[in-house]
């Protein structure tokens, strides 16, 4: 170990400004997540509704015309939502439990970073790889099918839509279920069996509910009954859910926008976990 | 002199717990050692210093600023935690990089200043490893590095010297001589006090939450030393040892704990320690162990909490 203490220029020194440093937080985050926990039910995700919804457009095509609701295939069956949770389970669950059970975040706000950058610049980088399951399997389908000649070029825009509204939608409540739970523990397993496990129980629960009461309107409890409803509007599907779509579509984003805020007064209080 | 750290009154609690309670202090320039025992409120201190934590009542003043909401005037300040928080899948340099990142540095800048901070505690050849395979040494190390990385005028350094070896202490502290000479100030915690004595004349002793005794190392010492110091012996014959040391006139008490054993309070533990082997070999006593009890520097902070001050 040398004895010497480094010598640096004096005078003002060049430095970024505060979104250059929330991106500096962001992309660490992006990139840590980069692993196969993670990668693996994003390429399912990819595989599972472009195939879904090629094969689909190509045999419609060939008995019929081709509309948005051909589309719907792969984002109207329960196993997207699914497979979304998988992915929010292993790249959520440890945006802010790994931080706080290792202490590292400290370190972050040992530095010139506010609370909220930090925790905008978690959201980012989980909700990075949340977008890129949601919206990037249905806008590389469309994209597919009108390259091939199977849709038309209107046709493919509409599809789009609906892809970039439901993806958008299934990625903010997303996020916010994982940043939420992520906030309530120091353990990444933890969070991610919370995500799954209450998810499938608004889901199964919702379902029994509903069927033993009689009343549908217990399905706005349950997110996937939520994302099957706005996936159904968005690609001009009728008469498949006894949810209104709008309701869903708000249920879905305001729940998603409180859990975050949620997370952050969670995360005000760290100082007592971490101590 | 401007004091770097001005503390009056402070006070953080945490729920419930009190983490400082009317911690009032002034840390001159230069390096200062805060010397308390474990969940004595040391950490606490460090994070309201560099606006980690909002205070609940008093004043704190750093650098001649206030500290929370203060969130660009960290970049005057390097904390060098005591957890070994990390991030175990990066490269060392790699983690020092990220931070200074944070600190607005551009890559470039960033990846030079981290590669002349881990020159600085000889990482060099370790820096492309990953976190997870540093030892303990090592990564306080790379804590320093990253502490000193951005060029901050005060350093906090909370227990820097855990799981370093021998030789790594004293470089260190060399190297924490050099920053002070290019006028850094430096405050560093530790519960050993004699791990700060070797860096240091300036002390606080926090306790409780509270300041006990503040300024030069060797007035410090004079309240140590007006404690009774406490020392346990064991022999077969502890009333024949009792009578022997009853003699000194510095021995205040003496008690028999258990049938083999003697239990000696002193004002002046030097006198003791040196009359000893002489009193030993006159009296032909047979003295089979020696404990000081008060090694541990918990009875001193003991008594100095409970008003010895």
């Amino acid at each position: 170990m040398s004895i010497s203490a480094p010598r640096y220029t004096s005078g003002p020194l060049p430095r970024l400004g505060r979104d250059s440093r929330v991106m500096a937080i962001a992309s660490r985050e992006f990139h840590h997540r980069a692993q196969w926990t993670v990668l693996v039910p994003v390429t399912l995700t990819f595989m599972t509704v472009v195939l879904t919804t090629v094969v689909n457009v190509f045999f419609t095509s060939l008995v019929g015309t081709v509309t948005s609701a051909t589309f719907t295939a792969a984002v109207s069956s329960p196993a997207w939502p699914y497979l979304m949770l998988i992915v929010t389970a292993t790249v959520g669950a440890g945006t802010l439990a790994d931080d706080v059970g290792s202490r590292a975040i400290t370190l972050y706000l040992s530095r010139p970073v506010r609370l909220l950058d930090y925790l905008v610049a978690k959201t980012v980088g989980c909700g990075g790889w949340l977008l890129i399951a949601a919206l990037g399997p249905g806008v590389l389908a469309v994209g597919i099918t009108a390259a091939l000649g199977y849709a038309t070029a209107t046709v493919a825009l509409e599809a789009a839509g609906g892809f970039l509204v439901v993806g958008l939608l299934a990625a903010v409540f997303f996020a916010g279920l994982a940043i939420a739970l992520s906030s309530l523990t120091n353990r990444a397993l933890y969070a991610g069996v919370t995500i799954f496990g209450l998810v499938l129980t608004l889901d199964i629960g919702a379902s029994i509910v509903a069927g033993i009461s009689g009343n549908s309107q217990v399905g706005y409890a349950d997110p996937v009954a939520n994302v099957l409803a706005v996936a159904h509007q968005a690609f001009s599907v009728s008469g498949t859910s006894s949810l209104d779509p709008g309701v869903s579509a708000a249920i879905l984003l305001l729940s998603g926008v409180a859990m975050w805020i949620f997370a952050g007064w969670k995360l005000r209080r760290v100082e007592v976990i971490a101590e | 002199m401007t004091a770097v750290i001005e503390a009056s009154d402070v006070t953080k609690r945490y729920g419930e717990v009190l983490g400082l309670n009317g911690f009032t202090a002034s840390f001159e320039p230069g390096i200062t050692g805060l010397i308390g025992p474990n969940g004595a409120g040391k950490s606490t201190f460090f994070r309201l210093v560099e606006g980690q934590l909002k205070l609940d009542s008093g004043q704190l003043s750093v650098l001649g600023n206030p500290t929370w909401g203060e969130g660009a005037f960290r970049r005057r300040i390097g904390y060098c935690p005591e957890s070994s928080a990390m991030f175990d899948w990066m490269t060392g340099e790699e983690f020092v990089i990220a931070l200074l990142r944070l600190d607005g540095f551009p890559k470039a800048e960033a990846r030079e200043r981290a590669f002349r901070a881990i020159s600085t505690v000889d990482l060099v050849s370790s820096r492309e490893r990953r976190l997870g395979t540093y030892s303990k040494g090592m990564r306080q190390r790379l804590k320093l590095a990253q502490s000193i990385a951005h060029d901050p005028d005060l350093i906090l350094l909370d227990e820097p010297l855990n799981g370093v070896d021998p030789l790594g202490r004293a470089t260190l502290s060399a190297l924490l001589r050099d920053l002070q000479s290019q006028g850094r100030h430096i405050i560093v915690s530790s519960h050993v006090l004699y791990e700060v004595e070797r860096l240091t004349d300036q002390i606080v002793m926090i306790a409780n939450g509270r300041a006990l005794a503040q300024g030069d190392l060797h007035r410090i010492r004079d309240l140590i030393d007006a404690h009774p110091h406490v020392i346990d012996l064991d022999t077969p014959d502890p009333r024949a040892l009792a009578r022997t040391l009853g003699t000194l006139d510095h021995v205040v008490s003496i008690e028999f704990p258990g049938p083999n054993q003697l239990r000696v309070r002193t004002r002046s533990p030097d006198a003791f320690y040196q009359a000893l082997p002489d009193l030993v070999l006159q009296e032909h006593a047979d003295v089979r162990g020696l404990r000081s009890l008060d090694d541990n520097l918990d009875a001193v902070f003991r008594y100095l909490s409970e008003g010895g001050r």
